[in-house]
């Protein structure tokens, strides 16, 4: 999941967005800290559930957001639209809790287990929303491949 | 010297909270905003990550905060805030109106941070505790351990990787069915279980550093339900809990009197809302008393998020001379301890 993640980073730039959605124990932390690593960042990438936002400074700015704890309300107290609108790349954890606050824009990963097993690998599912990430998903294509 | 009394605001996360604190350590309210008197006050309102209800609530907290201490606001010495790590516009809810305040009472302002806030928590109750000591700072949001050489010299010695206990904890809890909050509802199953009926790892234990890791217990307890139920049609969620409980708590106790015994301290001190589990309590206690070292733990209600902390920790700062500026800043960010 880590390499996934660095392989994946190649392709983000600034202003990106990225959704992640998967059960408990599935890897979204772990697959964030694969797109902070690509991003060039090394230090600590901890879930953010209780603290909401962590932000690291690799070679740009990441935002690592998870929305676990959070309801459709409490969207304005994050200055969400605030960083979305700087440098940087946005990673969010559990985006479905406050779905309709968020830009209709990004990557929406999907990672799913095999056999409700923890132990088997797990299947990644990669959504382009909007017409811009729609395309970019072929170059997404080039760095990471399908079926594997 | 003069009594120094202190007004301690903190909005960092969850709560919104006030408190006055007299030298220290004589507690003279703390007020937290889930607080049934407060609630009634602004008609049930049910306290959520969002600064809309901070807002709505801090007059009122701050108010009751000086009724509780039976003062008004020009017998306030000194304005404390916490400023940092937390959500960024909870944070600057409490700094802007710390700020307000200290301005118009003309005080001066201190800037606390939260992490630094848990820890002294126990100086509250224990003024005289010796230094140099080794605390674990332990909570949904944080599992440090912490190196102190004396008042405001904090060193991290390791932190989680993941996770922080208390959201594995949650985690574990919501994943059961155990209910919420998830460390009361895991600590209530696991009394009605026993541990070692199912095997958990305990993380990082053979280790010979301060790092935690609970992302992979968590993965490996639910793990363990989906496996048993899938083989038997059956798993004990009460023996699993006791399982979960017992490899996290002997991994934190472990870590932490390693790192006491390691830094030559004779304190240890335990701080943050992971530190109300019993069992953490009672194996930290008898682990301690076994390799001689002394244990500080807060009562239960200056475990979790409060005020009084602030203000506790603010007056070792004040006594420093470490004033912040009316232009004070809140900061999201972590790594600042």
């Amino acid at each position: 999941m880590i390499q996934f993640g660095e392989r994946m980073a190649r392709i983000l730039k600034s202003g990106d967005i990225v959704y992640l959605m998967g059960e408990l124990g599935a890897g979204k932390t772990t697959l964030a800290r694969g797109l902070a690593r690509g991003l060039g960042y090394q230090g600590r990438v901890t879930s953010p559930t209780f603290t909401v936002l962590n932000i690291y400074q690799g070679v740009l700015p990441v935002y690592h957001c998870d929305f676990y704890r959070l309801g459709e309300g409490d969207a304005c107290d994050l200055g969400l639209e605030d960083f979305l609108e700087k440098d940087g790349v946005t990673l969010v954890e559990w985006p479905e809790q406050m779905a309709r606050a968020l830009p209709a824009r990004g990557f929406a990963v999907r990672i799913l287990l095999t056999d409700n097993d923890y132990d088997l690998p797990r299947i990644v599912q990669i959504r382009g929303l909007g017409n811009e990430y729609e395309a970019r998903l072929e170059e997404l294509k080039t760095v990471v491949s399908p079926g594997n | 010297m003069d009594d120094v009394v202190i007004l301690g605001i903190e909005t960092s996360c969850d709560e919104t909270a006030a408190a006055v604190v007299r030298n220290g350590s004589e507690l003279l309210s703390n007020v937290i905003n889930s607080q049934i008197n407060v609630h009634r006050k602004f008609g049930g309102v049910v306290p959520e990550v969002a600064s809309r209800k901070h807002i709505e609530n801090i007059s009122g907290v701050v108010e009751q905060a000086l009724a509780d201490a039976a003062l008004d606001f020009g017998e306030i010495d000194v304005v404390a805030v916490t400023n940092r790590p937390g959500l960024i516009g909870a944070l600057l809810v409490g700094v802007s109106f710390a700020k307000g305040l200290a301005y118009a009472l003309d005080r001066p302002l201190i800037a606390v941070n939260h992490l630094e806030g848990h820890i002294y928590a126990n100086f509250l109750e224990n003024p005289d505790i010796e230094f140099p000591v080794v605390c674990l700072v332990v909570s949904g949001g944080h599992t440090s351990l912490v190196y102190m050489e004396s008042h405001g010299c904090c060193e991290v010695m390791g932190e989680t990787r993941d996770d922080a206990a208390g959201e594995a904890f949650d985690k574990v809890a919501r994943f059961l069915g155990l209910g919420y909050p998830g460390g009361p509802a895991v600590e209530r199953a696991a009394r009605d279980g026993q541990p070692g009926i199912y095997q958990l790892p305990r993380v990082y234990l053979d280790r010979n550093d301060f790092e935690f890791s609970f992302s992979g217990l968590k993965t490996a307890t639910m793990n363990q339900w989906n496996q048993l139920k899938r083989k038997q049609g059956f798993a004990n969620v009460n023996d699993l809990a006791a399982e979960f409980q017992a490899a996290l708590v002997e991994v934190l106790v472990e870590k932490t009197v390693l790192a006491g015994l390691t830094r030559e301290v004779n304190s240890i001190l335990l701080a943050g809302g992971v530190a109300a589990n019993g069992l953490l309590r009672e194996q930290l206690a008898s682990r301690s008393r076994e390799e001689g070292l002394r244990l500080y733990r807060p009562s239960m209600d200056l475990c979790t998020d409060n005020a009084a902390m602030i203000a506790g920790c603010a007056y070792h700062q004040y006594l420093r001379g470490e004033t912040a500026p009316l232009n004070l800043n809140a900061y999201a960010g972590l790594d600042l301890l």
